[in-house]
């Protein structure tokens, strides 16, 4: 024992016992706060979607033609026995334990609020199997396949109905003058010199577009009749979507295809239009939301077909809408109790009301979309640019370097300022001072923009810091101009890192409250809104707005189902700039 | 890259095709035509009402103050803006003071409600401003004292007893109230000082003696209903409507105010029994806005629907006014309109 002693001291033995500590303490923090989101996501999702009051044969009715089919089309993707045992013993292995702990919890310690044994195993073990069989699912080739179009078919649908909204503010008779004498000619007359390597059509391509975009606005005061806004649609956006679409088929070498992939899509939003028009559905916004999802979906369709590989992945849309329409028949025809949910059509499509039945977010959604449009387009262009200055054209000493390190600490300090001081900028400046008016959606984004633009340039700085000097000497070297360097060099390698911050900054614009209460913006509105310039709502507002009322309906129900609605968008909203990230990624 | 012969060969389709297009547009162009006011669909909102089924009325509302009085102004808006589709209007919970101070008497809103009635150096910064308005009475509320529902030993309380609780010199413990009452620590829950409800109760029952600041204070009915349905000690007051959307939730007092306990409920504070805590809710409207056809004829609507018993009683939870008081705050309205528009 004694040598043993003498040998540990020797050797100078290190206690493993805090390191292993440590690991379960950090293990544990990162669960607890996740676990504790989750556990209230599940919650609101319950109030929401009325699951409380969902019958267990309701569950299983769903379960049995949504959720199994789309697990065996996860599972035959993958091909992979293993994964099957796996899953099949998480589900049933699954279903025991859930069914035992709740039944232990509710007899021994507390009765569980407003959660079945069953939604519980819904939740707990459910999705997160189906999200890791989505995962494995979408690895093989069918599953990637059923994911591209799905994922093309919803995005489609998403990125039309943005584009709508924002039609209900900007002006589409601007636009349509804008179009055919901007940005038509100039596309036109980019592609031309690109194709032909005429280089002097490609430099005109600008000025030309510029000088159009002047005119569009000098004409619109002029110009006193227009096509109607389905035809403004239909020439400056379908048909445009539709020949990229065709020309993308087309350059494989298939005429026919073209013809199909441009055509079909494109006769399907015109009817669906004028179809939409007459039966009291917005025609335009229809028109737009077909030909952003038919086009691309169309494309992806036929790529696959004439690849050949995973064609059966092509059916899983079908799965889906016949699982929902089986479910629907089954409930209908048995007569399954079902729950009522508050997040249903009506409340994404009507006003607010004093009703919780009748209760709608419409008019705040479009505010939402609309402000963080335009707090998009100004804080990205903003952060870029100040960025790109800070860290590609100041220098690094001298009076300059000394102003830019002043520069710089400040826009680290202005991230720290809180936003309701942000708020009371955007009174005196933008409502007060430049008469942009109280509560206007103008107002609001600059404000809003202001807010997250700190956090905007110190991503932004990040992500071109990150960018190898190695990359700029080797330009420096070929001869290139500073400009031509940041243009083709530094700014496409920081891409991907400036769209993650500007992700971020963005998803908390959406959520402030304090600065919109401070510029005077509404709780409640009835309309959406017409104009940059007319008063608005947003969704955190009316949430709060609904938070304070004395019905419980409201304080559960109909807050829940904004909060779900606000999150779907914030989702949508990342998932698109994730997407547009990754491509610059695989670019690179 | 595709060789170049063929890329000859597809610039000519697609020119054929691109003419093709042109000319089905242009056809359709033909066909389909709109013209376009000054405004444009996208303009300023105002002014061209088309489209609106022969609606005249059209323009903006906007409508800002207290919280208490904002779920009965936009259950009012509701309908309006449903009857007539050009009216936009907004409507924004602010607080009484917050209302008047920041829009109504700089004279960005057209509307300020208040849950009291505007106070000296409120009317001193409209004055300032060159802000007219007329004061409207929007309807009755009863505020109302709750405790938990467990408290089975109390059931009412003198206004002199209520005073010893909220008095900013405030007793500890319930047996100091009332002897019979148990030897427990009081938790008050409250409405904060910016709230018309807090400035309300100390002029209907404090008065001088000012009120404690040992208490919870809350903007939010919600917040006082949790506190008090968590302790079987606890007590609050806050508007009526919270309590008539939620009964079971909470045990609101008896007020005795010298001729024996009275329950607050809509005819108990309509009769005039339920005092001193029945209060009257205002709105102002600005005499220049009422000059605007479309803010004259939001607020004749307004007054009338002050006696709508289902939308002021049912859906909100408020004491309509009576006949005589619609009559009266109608005629002062009238008035005022005639004058503004004159």
């Amino acid at each position: 024992m004694a040598t043993d002693d003498s040998n540990a001291a020797g050797f100078g033995e290190v206690s493993r016992v805090r390191g292993i500590a440590f690991e379960y303490l950090s293990l544990g923090a990162s669960v607890a706060g996740l676990v504790a989101l989750g556990v209230l996501l599940v919650y609101v999702a319950i109030d929401a979607f009325d699951l409380a009051n969902a019958s267990p044969e309701w569950l299983l009715t769903y379960f049995l033609t949504l959720v199994v089919p789309f697990l065996l089309f996860c599972l035959y993707s993958a091909g992979d026995p293993a994964v099957t045992r796996r899953v099949a013993g998480v589900l049933g292995g699954g279903l025991v334990v859930v069914a035992a702990a709740f039944a232990a919890i509710e007899a021994f310690v507390v009765t569980i609020p407003r959660l079945s044994w069953q939604l519980a195993y819904l939740f707990v073990v459910v999705a997160p199997t189906t999200a890791y069989l989505a995962y494995v699912g979408s690895r093989g080739r069918v599953g990637a396949v059923g994911f591209g179009l799905l994922g093309r078919l919803v995005g489609g649908v998403a990125i039309g109905l943005a584009v709508g909204t924002l039609f209900l503010v900007f002006d589409e008779l601007v636009w349509f003058l804008a179009y055919t004498l901007g940005v038509l000619p100039a596309a036109a007359l980019y592609a031309y010199g690109s194709r032909r390597a005429a280089n002097r059509a490609v430099t005109a391509a600008i000025p030309v577009g510029l000088v159009g975009l002047v005119a569009a606005v000098f004409l619109r005061g002029v110009v006193g009749t227009y096509p109607s806004d389905l035809i403004i649609y239909l020439w400056t956006l379908a048909v445009p979507i539709a020949a990229v679409g065709a020309f993308l088929v087309d350059a494989r070498g298939s005429r026919v295809g073209a013809a199909v992939v441009g055509g079909v899509p494109l006769a399907l939003a015109t009817a669906g239009g004028f179809l939409a028009g007459s039966v009291g559905l917005p025609g335009p916004t229809t028109l737009i939301v077909i030909a952003l999802t038919g086009v691309p979906t169309a494309v992806y369709v036929h790529r696959v077909i004439d690849g050949g590989d995973g064609v059966v992945g092509l059916g899983l849309p079908l799965l889906i809408g016949g699982g929902v329409l089986v479910g629907a028949l089954v409930v209908e025809a048995w007569g399954v109790p079902a729950p009522d949910p508050w997040l249903d059509p009506g409340y994404v499509t009507e006003a607010p009301s004093r009703t919780a039945a009748e209760a709608g977010l419409y008019p705040a959604i479009v505010g939402s979309v609309i402000i963080i449009a335009l707090v998009a387009v100004l804080s990205f262009v903003l952060g870029v640019g100040t960025s790109v200055f800070l860290e590609e054209y100041t220098a690094g000493s001298g009076v300059v370097g000394s102003l830019t390190r002043l520069l710089q600490i400040n826009i680290a300090n202005l991230a720290a300022i809180p936003s309701v001081v942000y708020g009371l900028l955007g009174l005196g400046l933008f409502a007060n001072l430049l008469g942009f008016g109280y509560g206007t959606a103008v107002t609001a984004s600059l404000t809003l923009s202001l807010l997250i633009l700190p956090i905007t340039i110190i991503s932004a700085q990040e992500a071109i810091r990150s960018v190898p000097d190695d990359l700029r000497r080797g330009s420096d070297a070929m001869g290139a101009t500073r400009w031509q360097t940041t243009k083709n060099v530094v700014l496409p390698e920081a891409f991907p890192g400036i769209l993650t911050g500007t992700i971020l900054a963005l998803g908390r614009a959406i959520g402030e409250t304090a600065p919109l209460i401070m510029i005077g913006a509404a709780t409640t509105v009835f309309s959406a809104p017409t104009s940059l310039f007319s008063r608005f709502s947003a969704m955190p507002m009316q949430i709060y707005a609904w938070a304070g009322f004395p019905q419980a309906d409201f304080r559960y129900g109909v807050v829940a189902a904004g909060v779900i609605t606000l999150l779907i968008i914030l989702v949508g909203m990342n998932g698109t700039a994730i997407l547009l990230r990754n491509r610059a990624e695989r670019g690179n | 890259m595709a060789p170049s012969q063929n890329l000859e060969a597809e610039g000519i389709t697609r020119r054929r095709s691109l003419a093709a297009l042109a000319g089905a547009g242009a056809l359709a162009l033909a066909g389909c035509t709109q013209s376009s006011g000054d405004g444009g669909s996208g303009g300023d909102g105002s002014g061209d009402g088309s489209g609106d089924g022969g609606d005249s009325l059209s323009g903006s509302i906007n409508i800002a103050g207290s919280s208490t009085v904002f779920p009965l102004m936009s259950a009012v808006m509701e309908d309006f803006a449903e009857e007539h589709p050009g009216i936009d209007p907004t409507i924004s919970s602010t607080g009484s003071g917050g209302g008047f101070s920041n829009y109504f008497c700089v004279g960005e809103t057209d509307f300020n409600n208040a849950s009291r009635p505007i106070q000296p150096e409120e009317e001193q910064l409209c004055a300032d401003n060159g802000v007219e308005y007329i004061e409207l009475i929007a309807a009755t509320d009863a505020l109302t004292v709750v405790v938990n529902p467990e408290a089975d030993w109390i059931d009412s309380l003198t206004v002199e007893e209520l005073a010893t609780i909220w008095e900013s010199d405030a007793v500890e413990t319930w047996d100091e109230v009332r002897n019979e009452f148990p030897n427990e620590e009081i938790e008050r829950y409250g409405a904060a000082d910016t709230s018309g409800t807090y400035d309300y109760f100390i002029e209907s029952v404090l008065g001088e003696r000012g009120h404690t600041s040992d208490y919870q204070a809350t903007e939010q009915d919600n917040n006082i209903a949790t506190g008090v349905a968590g302790s079987e000690y606890a007590i609050g007051y806050f508007g009526f409507a919270y309590y008539f959307q939620n009964p079971d939730q909470l045990k609101a007092l008896g007020i005795d105010s010298g001729d024996g306990p009275v329950e607050p409920s809509l005819e108990t504070a309509s009769n005039g029994e339920y005092t001193p805590l029945s209060r009257p809710l205002f709105t102002y409207p600005s005499m220049e806005s009422l000059g605007n056809e479309h803010v004259a004829e939001f607020a004749r609507y307004f007054v009338e629907q002050t006696t709508n018993e289902d939308l002021v009683a049912g859906d909100v939870g408020y004491v309509p006014a009576t006949e005589e008081t619609q009559e009266e705050q109608s005629q002062k309205l009238e008035d005022a309109i005639e004058q503004a528009q004159g």
